[in-house]
């Protein structure tokens, strides 16, 4: 009886196939700033330097084997630390895909499995019907029990809605009051919008396996999703990694997206400033300090600056200039969690603890009461660090925040707000 | 074998039966031969082991194709001795195969020679359609009109030079020292009776009495020979420039197929690739850097076998002088015979001293052989040579020199506490501890050349620069350097890399050493310590 | 705002544009704001991280045999006589002593606190055991120079796993002349068995707790010292915060020592740049080169890219600072060195053969080091006509000829002042 090996890949010849001329690991100056970003180093003896010199130096098997590729989350910081723009992380994505589906992480493969299981792509498996159930139920409930919204709308399956919203499994899975928040917002700037009963979901786990046939099949279910639908604008929910997997696939396997790929946070920015979401930091009368976690997959990955600029316009206008204070380092510079890549999934809690330390020390030097972030990994990560190392810090989404300034807030919508927080009535101002 | 710690006369006497003079392949071999004899020597180098042509050659353990040309004698001994040692030393061998290619416009006439004249050495040599060629290496360029495999290895000079010193310490407690050369000798009744040496290191003279004295000196043997009052040892010297690529180009050694010329050969050294060579007639053994134009000429020779040698990024160029045993004048220097000459030097007078040199890198065992038949028989000693049949034995600190063996060994060791010094070629603190803990004889303290030598420690792309800085505050941490001395060291290792960096200076090596000599001058001051030296403009 | 996968060009307008993010170009930035001048700052901010800390004037003259210099406002005035076609020479002391001061004002108010720059170098401590001269530092090494200066009771702090940095060696090579120094060894808490990068170990001392516990282990092994070194490890973002934390709780005066890259007080300088300028009104496109500038009578375009697609900069002048080798303002070709983004003559020896000595690391430089470009007396490039490339275009940093900044001590000196005139005459050309 064989067991199951991991081919051995050649990555001098990777390298020279996947990065741009001129930006090699011949252009390495072997200087270590990367390494020394890197939360992962020291995992496995491993950082990014050593993983370029292993390649040159032709250390083949234990590239092809070495477990830190799934501890690497791919958040490209090395990259951008490096004077020579040298992108380590591309080689350890084919690494992933290199190794036999038996021998990857468990956690990660089964929620790719789960993901091809229905027409939903949802890696916890909830097929379409149960989805549009869990919605109409949830819908019914918040008409019946919140007057202000007794017409409010959640959308399944609208031709022709101008904004088509995906939605993270967690949400309807094990916390469907918490997809309420962002109904109600919708509600109020009068957006035009729709849930899909197929390629609803958000989240992409064979992306982080490194299948990338399985990825594109993923995002060609939601791009045809969309496509069905006739959406202008595919928007991303509060989710880091939804947003890259699809803006960077369609442009890989060059697929025909008749919509343009945005994310929450800019419009949050732009509905604050059109006056249509007119939140304020009154609420904030104990003077909470909030910090702002910028994820890899939006800001480094992505868009960059600007989006981190917008959030930060979001933060502030929520919870006063004053009470607000930055992450160091922070925008395309930030710590990645250790939430991403897979890494909540993989088994490795040593590991992803020992990766998520850096996080927990940069959140620990704002003092902040809380960190929002519009990722739900990045959520869970520093969740979990934070009881883990001992920190007093609660993380919330945006939604939650903009509802509770709005005095909107539904009582089942407080799971992750702090006991300050969680009884604080504001008075209603839409 | 005894050390006189009185000395006589204020200089301290080593004693031993044979005083082996040069310490590259043949002197480190001559030494084990001896060894396997049951005869004790002692090995000096004014330097350290492999100075001089050992140290400055492709590394090609030749299938002996090379010569069937111009020099079918030669041709022969390769093959049979690079079957020996590939047998007797594989680890100081990569056993990688070889093709020789021509390209559009090189001579026709030449490569219809070639299988006939393999064949006539009892060569392997097997044409390959050009398609074949570029599918076994696809660096080869698309203008290949001819192309032929060959049996070529590569060989570890250095490594192969630690493992001969390491078991002939271990047989018979033969020793080596560094740094050691010879001044004069004391000669009586046709007999020299001492060397008088000074040793370098300590700033000394030293005396060593042998029975028997070799001069193994290799491009030096004419100036050993002349010390020793004998003038019939004629040498040539001939310098080769090679260069050393960043990267690895091909698995296999390249050999271009045409009558011997400059940038013939490129040959794979583990992680990188060697290229070369030249060979200008000079006046000049020592101090011999690679210049501009040698490099350039490598360049412009090699490129049409392998195209991308134009481009690709080189971090270390070398010179060194080819010793050839004079026989007739003019003509190119290749033409002269490679085959070597054991000079009994009866018929100057003396009886107890020998000159061995010329010969090539891959025959070393068998000039060694010849070398110790002849002093055995002088001392009456009827042990056989048994280097023929005696594998060479494995060193706990000479395994370091391979490339990438360091990092395999580290890796798996998996040892968080062991922590990685040399960046570049991922060398532990391990391994800088077992070299450093063997050292050569009388050398209580080495120099970061010295451990270099014995390592991959600054042959990676930064030359030393970073690693230097880790490895010297290492030896201070270790209470190993104590003083200004480590800094010293660190500079002079700098200047020593340098050698081999002048000449290959442009491209993305310039950026590397413009951030190393930002970091030496302007964070460390090295620029500036010890500094009323003489400008070498 | 929102995309496909098409790019999406953006362009912006600016009156001045900086190109390179080295010292010259941060510093070009600066003067701009400060005569309110809109500037934008574009450029590969990776090797910002590369400088030590030390800012350095003039730590040797070359045309005295590299002497080392104790008054560098004097070595620069005397430039003029001694080596006349030294960028330096040109500039007033006294400009050059403005664009210091108010370089050093701006970034200490950014979170980076630095001595003033006095009459005279200050001699500070290298990580191997040498010293340097220089004319200002961080505060945070500034207790070094004090108690190299007076001989003071000092333990040099290394830590189990920081490579390249010994106390044991300091001591050796410093002890000597200093017999009240001596060295110690902190196992960090936390930190048993890995390799410490000094970035790691100076993010975590930014939290309080943290702090504590470092305190602690100091405190062991700190004696009756009056000063305590260690490798630049005091904090990343508020690096005096830091110092001043640790130094309460642990009652004597700190201070830090740059380390091998990579060093602490570079990564320092880049977060700054990034975190700060855009605060205080640069339009900074960071981690992206510009790749192509084209002048014409009206003004000035200038491409980049970055994630999302190509980025226009229409500017009335620019200022390019791109840098040496490192940086890519100069590439090294096999036979000649280019300028790369307007190809600009480049002043240099005429073979390869005559870039470098034949001896590295020795007093005398390499005359690849003084190749660059020319200028005029309004720091605008010159053509290869000898007259200036264009009205706009102007150019500062170490990318000039006829300096060796490596010898000489003296590149964040030109840097600074060289962007200082540079920005003083392209602020003439747009009336500000």
């Amino acid at each position: 009886m064989s067991e199951p090996s991991i081919p051995i890949i050649d990555f001098k010849e990777l390298a020279h196939s996947l990065l741009p001329e001129g930006v090699s690991f011949d252009a390495c100056l072997t200087c270590g700033l990367c390494s020394s970003g890197c939360p992962a180093a020291g995992l496995e003896n491993m950082d990014p330097r050593k993983f370029i010199r292993m390649a040159m130096l032709g250390m083949n098997e234990e590239l092809s084997t070495t477990p830190w590729v799934w501890m690497c989350t791919q958040c490209r910081r090395c990259r951008h630390v490096c004077p020579m723009n040298i992108d380590i992380s591309l080689l350890v994505h084919h690494a992933r895909g290199n190794w036999p589906t038996e021998l990857k992480p468990r956690g990660i493969v089964r929620s790719c499995e789960l993901a091809r299981s229905t027409d939903s792509t949802s890696a916890m498996g909830l097929p379409p019907e149960d989805f549009t159930f869990v919605v109409e139920d949830v819908l019914e409930e918040v008409r019946e029990y919140q007057p202000r919204f007794k017409t409010m709308q959640a959308p399944m399956d609208k031709q022709g809605a101008f904004f088509f919203v995906n939605q993270n499994s967690r949400e309807p899975m094990s916390e469907p009051d918490e997809m309420v928040p962002l109904w109600k917002i919708f509600d109020l700037v009068g957006a035009d919008w729709t849930y899909s009963s197929k390629g609803w979901a958000a989240e992409n786990f064979c992306m982080f396996s490194g299948d990338e046939s399985a990825w594109y099949e993923v995002i060609k279910q939601r791009v045809d999703a969309v496509n069905d639908l006739g959406c202008r604008v595919w928007l991303n929910t509060e989710c880091g990694h939804s947003y890259y997997t699809m803006w960077n696939a369609v442009n890989r396997f060059g697929m025909e997206a008749n919509f343009s790929i945005s994310n929450l946070i800019t419009y949050y920015a732009q509905w604050i400033r059109e006056g249509k979401l007119p939140v304020n930091a009154d609420w904030n009368t104990m003077n909470l300090k909030f910090t702002v976690q910028d994820p890899c997959m939006i800001v480094r990955k992505a868009y960059g600056e600007s989006v981190a600029d917008d959030m930060r316009y979001v933060v502030e206008q929520l919870v006063g200039e004053e009470n607000f204070i930055d992450m160091q380092p922070n925008r395309s510079a930030n710590y990645c969690c250790g939430g991403g890549g897979g890494f909540l999934q993989a088994g490795m809690t040593e590991q992803r603890r020992y990766y998520g330390k850096r996080k927990f020390d940069q959140i620990a030097a704002t003092q902040a009461d809380y960190v929002l972030t519009p990722c739900h990994n990045c959520h869970s990560q520093m969740e979990d660090i934070g009881h883990h190392y001992g920190g007093s810090y609660q993380v919330v989404h945006f939604w939650t925040l903009i509802c509770l300034s709005l005095g909107i807030l539904g009582e089942n919508e407080r799971m992750y707000l702090g006991p300050e927080l969680a009884q604080l009535d504001v008075p209603c101002r839409v | 074998m005894t050390n006189d710690s009185h000395p006589e006369g204020g200089m301290e006497t080593l004693t031993t039966r044979v005083l082996v003079i040069g310490g590259g392949a043949t002197g480190t071999g001559i030494m084990r031969d001896l060894a396997l004899r049951g005869i004790h020597a002692i090995l000096i180098d004014k330097k350290d082991l492999c100075a001089g042509a050992s140290g400055g050659n492709h590394g090609l353990l030749h299938s002996g194709a090379r010569y069937v040309y111009s020099d079918p004698h030669s041709a022969k001994e390769c093959r049979e001795e690079g079957d020996l040692l590939k047998r007797l030393a594989p680890q100081c061998i990569e056993d990688t195969g070889g093709l020789f290619v021509a390209v559009k416009g090189d001579d026709e006439s030449f490569i219809e020679k070639f299988p006939e004249l393999c064949a006539a050495a009892s060569i392997d040599c097997e044409k390959i359609s050009v398609e074949r060629a570029r599918e076994l290496e696809p660096c080869l360029s698309e203008d290949l009109i001819a192309s032929y495999r060959v049996p070529d290895a590569t060989i570890d000079p250095f490594r192969l030079a630690l493992e001969q010193v390491n078991h002939a310490r271990t047989i018979n407690n033969s020793l080596y020292y560094s740094h050691t050369g010879v001044d004069r000798f004391e000669v009586e009744n046709g007999r020299i009776v001492a060397a008088v040496c000074t040793d370098f290191a300590h700033d000394r003279n030293i005396r060593i009495v042998a029975e028997q004295y070799i001069n193994a000196s290799g491009a030096w043997a004419m100036n050993i020979a002349r010390m020793a009052g004998c003038a019939d040892v004629n040498v040539l010297y001939s310098k080769g420039t090679l260069l050393i690529t960043n990267d690895r180009i091909a698995k296999m050694v390249i050999n271009r197929l045409r009558p011997p010329g400059d940038g013939d050969i490129l040959v794979p050294g583990g992680t990188v690739s060697v290229l070369g060579t030249t060979s200008v007639r000079t006046e000049q053994l020592e101090n011999v850097r690679p210049t501009v134009a040698e490099v350039n000429l490598n360049i412009k020779e090699g490129s049409p076998m392998v195209p991308e040698l134009a481009n690709t990024r080189y971090i270390r160029a070398f010179s060194r002088i080819r010793p050839l045993v004079q026989s007739g004048d003019g003509g190119d220097d290749r033409d002269v015979a490679r085959s070597f000459s054991l000079v009994d030097h009866e018929d100057q007078g003396l009886g107890n001293f020998c000159t061995i040199t010329g010969g090539k890198l891959t025959t070393f065992r068998l000039m060694a052989e010849k070398t110790v038949d002849l002093v055995a028989a002088r001392m009456g000693i009827d042990a056989p040579c048994k280097t023929k049949t005696e594998p060479l034995s494995y060193g706990k600190s000479s395994r370091w020199t391979e490339p990438g063996a360091a990092p395999r060994v580290w890796y798996k060791a998996n040892n968080p506490d062991d922590y990685i010094l040399c960046e570049c070629e991922m060398v532990p603190q391990s391994a800088i501890d077992d070299i450093v803990d063997a050292p050569p004889e009388g050398e209580e303290v080495m120099t970061l050349e010295a451990i270099a030598l014995r390592s991959r420690a600054g042959k990676g792309p930064c030359q030393g620069s970073f690693c230097s800085m880790r490895i010297a505050s290492y030896l201070y941490d270790r209470g190993y350097y104590r003083d200004r001395s480590g800094l010293q060291h660190m500079k002079g290792f700098l200047n020593e890399r340098f050698k081999g960096l002048r000449s290959i200076i442009w491209g993305q090596q310039m950026a590397q050493m413009e951030l190393a000599e930002a970091l030496h001058c302007g964070l460390l001051g090295l620029d500036q310590i010890d500094s009323e030296e003489v400008d070498n403009a | 705002m929102s995309t496909t996968m098409k790019q999406e060009e953006r362009a912006f307008e600016t009156e001045m544009a900086v190109v390179g993010t080295g010292i010259a170009g941060v510093a070009a930035s600066i003067f701009a704001l400060n005569r309110g001048i809109s500037v934008s700052l574009a450029g590969n901010t990776g090797s910002l991280a590369y400088t030590t800390g030390y800012l350095d004037l003039m730590g040797s003259f070359e045309k005295k045999n590299f002497a080392h210099v104790d008054d560098p406002w004097q070595a620069v005035a005397a430039l003029a006589v001694e080596d006349p076609d030294h960028p330096l020479a040109a500039i007033d002391v006294a400009d050059i002593k403005t664009a210091f001061t108010d370089f050093v004002a701006f970034i200490s108010a950014c979170g980076i606190a630095y001595t003033h720059p006095a009459e005279e170098n200050l001699t500070a401590m290298s990580p191997v055991g040498t010293v340097k001269k220089t004319l200002c530092v961080p505060k945070t090494m500034m207790a070094g120079v004090t108690a190299y200066a007076e001989k003071s009771r000092c333990v040099i702090i290394d830590f189990r796993g920081l490579r390249g940095f010994s106390g044991a060696q300091i001591v050796a090579n410093l002890g000597p002349d200093w017999p009240q120094l001596r060295h110690e060894r902190i196992t960090v808490p936390g930190m048993l068995h890995t390799e410490i990068y000094p970035e790691v170990l100076a993010r975590t001392l930014e939290v309080p707790d943290n702090r504590e516990v470092f305190a602690e282990a100091v405190k062991r092994v700190a004696g009756d010292a009056e000063a305590i070194g260690m490798p630049a490890v005091l904090g990343m973002h508020d690096p005096d915060k830091t110092r001043a934390e640790l130094e309460r709780l642990i009652g004597v005066p700190l201070f830090e020592i740059p380390t091998m890259p990579p060093s602490v007080p570079g990564i320092r300088l880049r977060e700054m740049v990034e975190q700060y300028f855009p605060q205080k009104g640069v339009t900074l496109i960071p981690q992206q080169k510009v790749t192509k500038i084209a002048l014409s009578d009206d003004a000035a375009v200038l491409h980049t890219a970055d994630n999302y697609g190509p980025i226009r900069i229409v500017a009335k002048t620019v200022v390019l600072a791109t840098g040496r080798f490192i940086s890519g303002g100069l590439e090294a070709e096999v036979e000649r060195i280019r300028e790369p983004l307007l190809d600009l003559p480049v002043t240099q020896p005429e073979t390869r053969d005559q870039w470098y000595r034949q001896q590295y690391m020795g007093r005398i430089g390499h005359d690849v080091h003084k190749a660059g470009i020319e200028v005029d007396g309004s720091f605008r490039p010159l053509a290869g006509t000898g007259k200036p490339a264009h009205e706009r275009l102007f150019a500062a940093g170490i990318l000039l000829a006829h300096q060796d900044w490596i010898r000489s001590r003296s590149g964040a000196g030109i840097a600074i002042a060289t962007a200082y005139k540079a920005v003083e005459a392209a602020a003439q050309l747009l009336g500000k």
